[in-house]
């Protein structure tokens, strides 16, 4: 099974001189199986360059196509309508998410293609869309996945994913903040509330499930977003530092932490100190800490035979795809 | 006045090194008087940037002052709005003016689906801690304020409208008129002509190559030489190319303004991240 990171920013796109290395797009992240069996996780901006992939695989047939969402932040969602799949008569696309406010699922997503915000409504583009909405703890299967849903701490909730395939497995825990200071609710958080017994019992019971889901884990993507001088200072945003992720996954036995959801202000050469200093900190664990950017792939499990088949891996940072052609009309 | 583009794409913002010369974020362009009286014209992921410039004089320390005026609310125009931090700072003053994108929606109540709990942990426009006013205006009229005197129009865009601003300051006129398609490429609607007429910069939706253009008709945007016709009919002095493809990477349109000034008489340029100009 590989991994490959198509978008790994949190919040908004960064263009410019200082991303060209691990990227600008926000989340997107390709998995798919020896056999070809592909999902996606998260449609942020990186979507747009993968879809222009998945399109030229395809040569203009229509195909089926599996995204899975940790909720419907714009970050999470904005590549969609420039999926150019989606442009395709006969396609399919299954979106699956959590229920996160009282609108149906198809009325959310459907809502960022509102008249106001794009030219095209949802009902009007060829693709045919399904909505399935997920239960933490409730897993499904998808062609050679099986994936199992696991509730995170994050304003108006969010799901991370186990996904299990050709006998390996990885896990996507994003976006979401620590389990000890905050209890995302359905509100805004000006800064940090004082934590009732019932707050604590229910991040107890989130870790507790979280924890469970990744014993045994080959490799965790995980919502990294914020130094710890940056997280001392924005605990009630959602996010996490590579820190809380290490704890986590120390606990857990997981030998391999991907940081992830990278904050939009860390240029190339942050990333590269916090690559360096979290590879060094994680290498007495036991854990190799890897550092996400445009174009990884990675492999997770056994290598199939026929490696003649496999996506070239880039090594380092700004050697990975470049966004090919499409067109919108925004 | 001086004027700085801080996004200038359209549709969608481009990362990587094939974008850095002109720049990879949507629109938003600030513009700036001799006196210091500032305007900004949408709110794009160019907005962002400004954001931390703003941020480190008046507007960290909750006194700024700003009017923004948003064309349309297509999302390339507002996203950078949840991320542009003077919202965040109590004492600020922010005016945001636009037309109503659809009879019975108002500028505010776009805006406010934009901010919805799903969408933004923001949660809503009254979270934002600085003083932040909405307010709709019906395209045709003049709009005064510190420093400026805009004249709007509506113009067609597809399927929608979008309001383009004819923008006076320190005896120099700079014309917007981004995400336009007229009706005929070749002849420009008179609305577009009359905000044109002897500015000193006309900044054009330049979205669409013209051989591509019949491909993308009446998906809103014009040809690139749909600027030069306004200019030479309009007799405007200076014409920026402006809301670039996502597909144009700084090769591309390297070339494509080697090959258009090579058609005109009016000065161009393609519009680009950096720089304050003087107009």
């Amino acid at each position: 099974m590989q991994i490959t990171f198509w978008g790994v920013r949190g919040s908004y796109p960064v263009p410019g001189s200082a991303t060209v290395r691990y990227g600008g797009q926000t989340s997107c992240v390709e998995t798919r199986t020896a056999s070809g069996d592909t999902v996606i996780v998260d449609a942020g901006t990186g979507l747009r360059a993968l879809g222009n992939k998945l399109a030229g695989e395809a040569g203009g047939k229509p195909r089926q196509y599996h995204v899975l969402l940790s909720h419907v932040h714009w970050d999470h969602i904005q590549g969609l309508p420039f999926f150019s799949p989606a442009y395709v008569p006969g396609t399919k696309i299954s979106v699956y998410a959590l229920l996160t406010a009282a609108d149906e699922l198809n009325q959310v997503i459907g809502g960022i293609t509102r008249h106001e915000f794009f030219p095209l409504p949802l009902e009007s583009v060829p693709a045919e869309f399904d909505f399935h909405q997920v239960e933490p703890g409730v897993d499904f299967v998808i062609g050679g996945f099986h994936i199992t849903p696991i509730a995170l701490n994050h304003p108006f909730g969010s799901v991370g994913y186990r996904i299990d395939g050709d006998g390996a497995s990885w896990a996507y825990v994003a976006d979401t903040a620590p389990f000890d200071q905050v209890l995302h609710k359905q509100h805004f958080l000006k800064g940090l509330e004082t934590l009732t017994a019932d707050d604590r019992s229910a991040l107890a019971s989130m870790r507790e499930a979280l924890m469970a889901r990744l014993k045994g884990v080959d490799t965790v993507v995980y919502d990294t977003h914020f130094l710890p001088e940056e997280y001392a200072r924005f605990p009630h945003y959602g996010h996490s530092t590579p820190d809380q992720a290490l704890e986590l996954c120390a606990e857990a036995g997981v030998r391999r932490l991907v940081l992830y959801h990278h904050a939009p202000s860390h240029s190339d050469d942050q990333m590269d100190e916090i690559a360096a200093s979290y590879l060094a900190k994680g290498a007495p664990l036991g854990i190799e800490v890897l550092t996400s950017f445009e174009g990884l792939t990675i492999q997770v499990g056994p290598e199939p035979r026929g490696d003649d088949d496999l996506v070239e891996e880039p090594t380092r940072p700004g050697t990975g795809v470049q966004n090919v052609v499409s067109g919108e009309s925004t | 006045m001086k004027l700085r583009f801080w996004g200038v794409r359209g549709s969608f913002a481009m990362s990587g090194r094939d974008y850095l010369k002109y720049g990879g974020n949507t629109t938003s362009i600030e513009l700036v008087t001799a006196a210091g009286e500032r305007l900004l014209v949408d709110l794009g992921t160019g907005a962002t940037e400004l954001a931390k410039e703003l941020m480190a004089g008046e507007f960290g320390k909750g006194k700024g002052r700003l009017p923004i005026l948003l064309s349309h609310t297509h999302l390339d125009h507002i996203q950078g709005l949840p991320f542009f931090t003077p919202f965040f700072i109590k004492g600020n003053e922010i005016r945001i003016m636009g037309a109503d994108p659809i009879s019975g929606l108002s500028l505010e109540a776009t805006l406010q689906n934009q901010l919805a709990p799903h969408y933004s942990p923001l949660n809503g426009l009254e979270n934002l801690a600085a003083g932040v006013s909405i307010s709709s205006f019906i395209p045709g009229g003049t709009i005064a304020l510190p420093g400026f005197v805009v004249t709007t129009a509506a113009l067609p865009h597809g399927n929608m409208w979008t309001t383009a601003f004819r923008i006076v300051a320190d005896g120099k006129t700079v014309t917007f008129l981004s995400d336009v398609e007229y009706p005929s490429p070749d002849d420009p609607l008179p609305a577009a002509l009359a905000l044109a007429s002897s500015a000193d910069l006309v900044i054009h939706d330049a979205m669409h190559a013209d051989d591509d253009y019949h491909l993308r008709k009446g998906w809103g945007h014009s040809p690139m030489s749909a600027g030069i016709v306004v200019c030479e009919r309009a007799q405007a002095k200076r014409l920026a190319l402006f809301h670039h493809s996502p597909d144009a990477t700084d090769v591309m349109i390297d070339d494509v303004v080697a090959r258009l000034s090579a058609t005109t008489t009016i000065p161009l340029f393609a519009a680009a991240e950096g720089a304050y100009l003087d107009v």
